[in-house]
């Protein structure tokens, strides 16, 4: 080792120089614009594109639009979905999902589901918060999703749009196909099992 | 030899038989060639033009479900242009097609969609409105969606070709045809399904499963029917253990895909909600649930305690048919080897021993020596004494196929008028038809013979071979007259004269012996009566001849072939034949006991008079099967050990000391046989319910606390045993290899064995309800089975009792108008024996004179009815009955 070398080590030493070496990036901090959110005081503006809690949808009329024909639990990798399909008590031949579960403890938010359905029934919500004492409550049933459905209804068009699986309400309504309804005959008495 | 046609089909070179379809060659070299309206069971009707190929010389593109392989013909089914065309004929179809695939049932096993996928666009030019038809309600069980439909007249072709009920039609015109049922009421057919099977897109689905299901979530299971003798091959689909639908792939089973309505709907009965789930123990004269330990525990150690103080033959063993051979050869061994006993007994005593009886006195065997095959190209058939089309359907599909198809022959003798009505009717498609009393099909058969006889019929070869016995039967029929045949059939001589004409002219004959003569008295002698027939005809020994008699329950067959009767060993071998006892001692490594055994009406009796003190009753119910006339109840009440091994809690269960709960068909696996004798492989669809298990497995538990260990790891070494005993029994391949009748046997009934009881057999016998008089409204009653269910069993599938759900008195309107009652009113019907409230149903297939009345639901009116047990063969017979009939206040 040369005596430049040496000395110079001694000086760095004496001046403690590795500190305000590791200082300079604190100091440097100071005068940045904070990065840590105060959560949950502070929330962060989220995409609409994100994959957050699951929710079920109705149409603008309150109709649910689920028909209850098991794709998303078909498409689901991680077999959190549950569907129960029956006919309709109240309309012939009409398929509806008399039960719907998703165990949100289960699902990856791959949202394959949302993609596999064929009325876009099922979207995506900006909610993330559903942490809970009690476990049970995250196997969403029908009705919790379709409060989520109700409550972040705005979301959900928001995520189908962004996915690129619908177009805006107008234009959805125009190019929306619905399958056809079974019309009772008029003159025929209804059904055994309607009457 | 079959005439060859060589042809190539895109490149691959094939020789086909002459006449083969286009189609049908290519998917011989594995080309499939899409289309709608062909199906190989149906004639070609060539509508749908989905199947257009190039064929190279011809014009313009061919059908190639209608266009027969020719010599040289060059076809290519994947060019540019077949490919334009089945873009554009689907185009077509998916202008109209509701494309709701998500919410349909056929949804991912669809022809349509599968199509669909391969060569359309993912858009359609169409933006024309979709037609939509009004919904009408249609049935209970099948459910239309005629927006799917995509006409292509398969439902409707089936329907009628195959099952001749002619249910559905098309109504409309062009895109707006509509397949409905024929009238304006809601659909009455025979709900065999095969509609709902063959559409090949979802416009007509099965309402029972309707949208419980995808078809990926299904597993499914190879099995076969537990309703009827025929023995249709199922596939059983479940998800998640539960039953979900039964379907019958096409080419598969000895049923080539078609079913009943039983064996497509009945399924629900495995997992009724009664299904006992656990061991039931009597404790103060209530059934409690036990555990098994206690259950076995108990019943082995009061086995044991009466077995040392009244000896093994206090003990009576009766099991019901339904169940496999393994289970039904485990009883017997059990009932044999661990209790020591030949008092056994099966269902197949109701009616079953009386035809195999009759084959092993004549031909010397004990089972067909035809198969369906046989029937199908057969040139003659007769039937006696089955309403074939409501006890063994498939085996009625047979004889329509061979009637309507090939041209054969069909001579019917019959308690049924040739009727149109809701189901079909076998008797409207026979040539000669003879509408009997239930007490006529002897006098008709005997008609028959006298015809053969005295019209010089006698085949010659026999005339010669056996001169003794020709002359005996001539003389025995000469001596009947005419008129009185005449009058016990209701039929002139000269219609005797010419169906015996039409029977012997050709070459192929088969005789179909039903219910009506097996399950009535003298049952054993009128089979053989029949055998004579063929035997008189010549047609006795050729290919393709025989008698058949039919089995009701699906393992009647294999109940006796296993041994589980008195009077046979395994096999089956008489139970007296030295030889076979030898045999089967060296197998079973032990003496088989001796002495004649009891019957199932002996151990009755024997249980009423207190020499027998114990019964192992294993599926089967004889408390509600026969008349409480039979006084069953009491004397099964004064057993000191009553163990019942059954599905629910039957009359005869409730009766048990111990009930232990047994599985159905569909949790178990094992082995069936047919009818015919074929034997096929039962395999479990879903996981055993409760505590249940199969019956094989606790009598080989309960075996193990006897002391007398039978135990196996499983059925199939079971049927390994079985099969080391009955060398070749079941090989299991696609058709039963049917025996030949053993010439000895025959040569030996020729020389002597005919005389015994000739005599009774050659004569018309007394009439059992005078026909003329009927001014104090007597009716002969008959207890008989329908085709919607199968025993009591049936009746707990909710399916089948959507159709049927109780039982009703089905009168001629004749018989109706001569008392008064119309269609709906309340009767009450009587005899000395007690009487019974019902609903009158007028039917023009019931011969006047008499009233059916469904076995199944027989619970009152079994209350009028009176036991008469066969001396010769022990069958006990009490179907019918004499009443009067009177609207009910
Ligand atoms: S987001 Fe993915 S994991 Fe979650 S339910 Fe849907 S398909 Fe299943
Ligand atoms: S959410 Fe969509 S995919 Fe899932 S069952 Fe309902 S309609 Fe079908
Ligand atoms: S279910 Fe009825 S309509 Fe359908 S094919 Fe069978 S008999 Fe005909
Ligand atoms: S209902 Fe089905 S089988 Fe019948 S015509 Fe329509 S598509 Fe064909
Ligand atoms: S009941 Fe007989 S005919 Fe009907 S499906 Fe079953 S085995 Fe076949
Ligand atoms: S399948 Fe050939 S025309 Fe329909």
């Amino acid at each position: 080792m040369s005596v430049g070398a040496l000395t110079k080590k001694i000086l760095q030493a004496m001046l403690f120089h590795e500190i305000w070496d590791a200082m300079k990036v604190t100091f440097k901090h100071m005068f940045h614009r904070p990065i840590t959110f105060q959560y949950p005081r502070e929330q962060r503006t989220i995409p609409d594109t994100h994959r957050g809690a699951l929710a079920l949808l109705r149409y603008d009329d309150g109709r649910e639009r689920c028909v209850g024909c098991d794709l998303c639990e078909a498409a689901c990798p991680s077999r959190c979905i549950k569907v129960v399909s029956a006919e309709d008590p109240s309309l012939p031949l009409q398929r509806y999902a008399s039960e719907f579960y998703i165990d949100i403890t289960k699902c990856v938010f791959c949202g394959y589901c949302v993609e596999a359905c064929p009325v876009n029934a099922l979207a995506m919500t900006k909610l993330y918060e559903f942490s809970t004492h009690d476990k049970r409550t995250l196997l969403f049933d029908k009705t919790r999703l379709y409060q989520i459905g109700e409550r972040y209804i705005e979301d959900g068009k928001k995520y189908l749009i962004a996915h690129h699986q619908e177009k805006d309400d107008q234009m959805s309504r125009e190019y929306r196909y619905y399958f056809p309804q079974s019309v009772l005959k008029a003159t025929q008495a209804p059904p055994k099992h309607l009457s | 030899m079959v005439e060859t046609v060589k042809l190539t089909i895109d490149g691959h070179h094939i020789t086909v038989p002459k006449g083969t379809l286009v189609i049908e060659a290519a998917r011989q070299v594995g080309v499939m060639v899409p289309h709608f309206c062909y199906h190989p069971k149906l004639k070609p009707d060539a509508n749908c033009r989905m199947c257009l190929v190039e064929i190279e010389k011809m014009p313009k593109l061919q059908t190639a479900c209608s266009t027969p392989a020719a010599e040289g013909m060059v076809v290519r089914t994947a060019t540019t242009v077949v490919n334009e065309a089945h873009k554009s004929v689907l185009e077509f179809i998916l202008a109209n097609h509701p494309l709701d695939c998500p919410v349909c049932d056929q949804g991912g096993r669809c022809d349509l969609q599968d199509f669909s996928h391969e060569y359309t666009p993912t858009t359609s030019r169409f933006i024309e409105v979709k037609r939509v038809f009004p919904k009408e309600y249609f049935s209970p069980l099948i459910e239309t969606q005629m927006n799917r439909c995509v006409q292509c007249l398969r439902c409707v072709r089936y329907c009628d070709e195959v099952m001749d009920v002619k249910a559905l039609a098309p109504s409309g015109r062009g895109t707006m045809t509509e397949i409905k049922h024929f009238t304006h009421h809601e659909l009455d057919c025979e709900f065999c399904g095969g509609c709902v099977q063959i559409c090949p897109v979802g416009a007509i689905t099965s309402r029972l499963s309707m949208y419980e299901f995808r078809p990926w979530m299904l597993k499914r299971a190879d099995t076969v029917c537990t309703y009827c003798g025929d023995g249709c091959q199922i596939t059983i689909q479940t998800k998640e253990n539960q039953l979900i639908e039964v379907m019958s792939a096409q080419g598969a089973g000895r049923n080539n895909g078609d079913l009943c309505a039983r064996g497509f709907f009945g399924y629900h009965v495995s997992t009724h909600p009664d299904r006992l789930q656990h061991p039931l123990i009597r404790r103060n004269g209530e059934l409690v649930q036990a555990t098994w330990e206690d259950a076995l525990e108990w019943v082995a150690e009061t086995a044991i305690r009466l077995k040392l103080a009244h000896g093994p033959n206090a003990f009576g063993g009766l099991i019901g048919a339904r169940c496999t051979n393994e289970d039904l050869y485990l009883f017997q061994k059990f009932m044999r080897l661990v209790v020591g006993t030949n008092n056994i007994d099966s269902s197949a005593r109701y009616g079953q021993i009386n035809g195999v009886r009759a084959l092993r006195r004549v031909q010397g065997t004990s089972r067909w020596t035809v198969t369906f095959d046989d029937i199908v190209s057969a040139e003659a058939l007769l039937l006696v004494g089955t309403n074939v089309t409501e006890t063994n359907p498939i085996t009625g599909l047979k004889v329509k196929e061979a009637v309507k198809k090939r041209q054969a022959t069909l001579l019917t003798i019959e308690a049924l008028e040739p009727a149109v009505g809701t189901i079909s009717n076998i008797a409207n498609l026979a040539a000669h038809h003879f509408s009997v009393q239930p007490d006529g099909f002897k006098p008709a058969v005997l008609g028959l013979i006298k015809a053969v006889v005295e019209e010089n019929l006698v085949s010659q070869p026999l005339a010669q071979k056996a001169p003794g016995y020709v002359q005996a039967v001539s003389e025995a029929v000469r001596r009947l007259s005419w008129q009185a045949i005449e009058r016990a059939t209701g039929s002139s001589s000269q219609s005797f004269i010419d169906a015996t004409r039409s029977f012997t002219r050709t070459a192929r004959a088969v005789i179909l012996v039903g219910q009506g003569v097996l399950r009535a008295p003298d049952g054993s002698g009128l089979t053989a009566t029949l055998l004579d027939l063929l035997l008189l005809t010549g047609h006795h020994g050729l290919p393709g001849c025989g008698v058949a008699p039919l089995a009701e329950e699906n393992n009647d067959q294999g109940a006796v072939e296993m041994g589980a009767a008195l009077e046979y060993l395994p096999g089956p071998s008489d139970a007296n034949d030295q030889a076979a006892r030898a045999r089967l001692a060296q197998a079973w490594k032990e003496e088989l006991p001796k002495g004649p055994g009891k019957s199932l009406m002996e151990m009755i009796e024997g249980a009423r008079t207190g020499s027998l003190k114990a019964m192992f009753i294993v599926g089967e119910n004889p408390a509600g099967s026969l008349p409480p006339s039979a006084g069953t109840m009491e004397a099964l009440q004064s057993l000191d050990l009553l163990v019942c091994q059954e599905l629910f809690l039957t009359e005869t269960a409730r009766l048990a000391h111990v009930v232990l709960p047994a599985c159905s068909y569909a949790e178990k696996d094992g082995t069936f046989t047919n009818t015919e004798g074929h034997v096929q492989s039962v395999r479990h669809a879903i996981e055993l319910i409760g505590e249940s298990r199969p019956d094989w497995e606790i009598l080989s538990a309960l075996s193990v606390l006897m002391g007398y260990p039978l135990e196996y790891g499983d059925a199939k070494e079971i049927f390994k045993e079985i099969r080391s005993l009955i060398p070749g029994y079941g090989l299991l391949g696609p058709a039963p290899t049917p025996p030949r009748p053993d010439q000895a046997v025959v040569e030996s009934y020729l020389k002597t064995g005919y005389s015994s009881g000739l005599a009774e057999r050659y004569t018309l016998g007394e009439r059992r309800a005078a026909s003329g008089e009927r001014k104090d409204f007597s009716l002969t009653l008959l207890v008989t089975q329908t085709l919607f269910h199968s025993g009591k069993f049936s009746t707990r599938a909710k399916g089948l009792l959507q159709v049927q759900a109780e039982g009703a008195f089905s009168l001629n309107p004749a018989d109706g108008t001569r008392l008064g009652l119309a269609e709906g009113d309340r009767v009450r019907v009587s005899n000395d024996l007690g009487e019974m409230t019902t609903t009158v149903k007028l039917q023009d297939r019931v011969p006047v004179g008499l009233a059916l009345f469904p076995e199944h639901f027989d619970q009152e009116a079994r209350r009028l009815l009176r036991v008469s047990t066969d001396p010769a063969t022990q069958v006990p017979y009490y179907k019918s009955a004499s009443v009067k009939v009177e609207k009910a206040k």
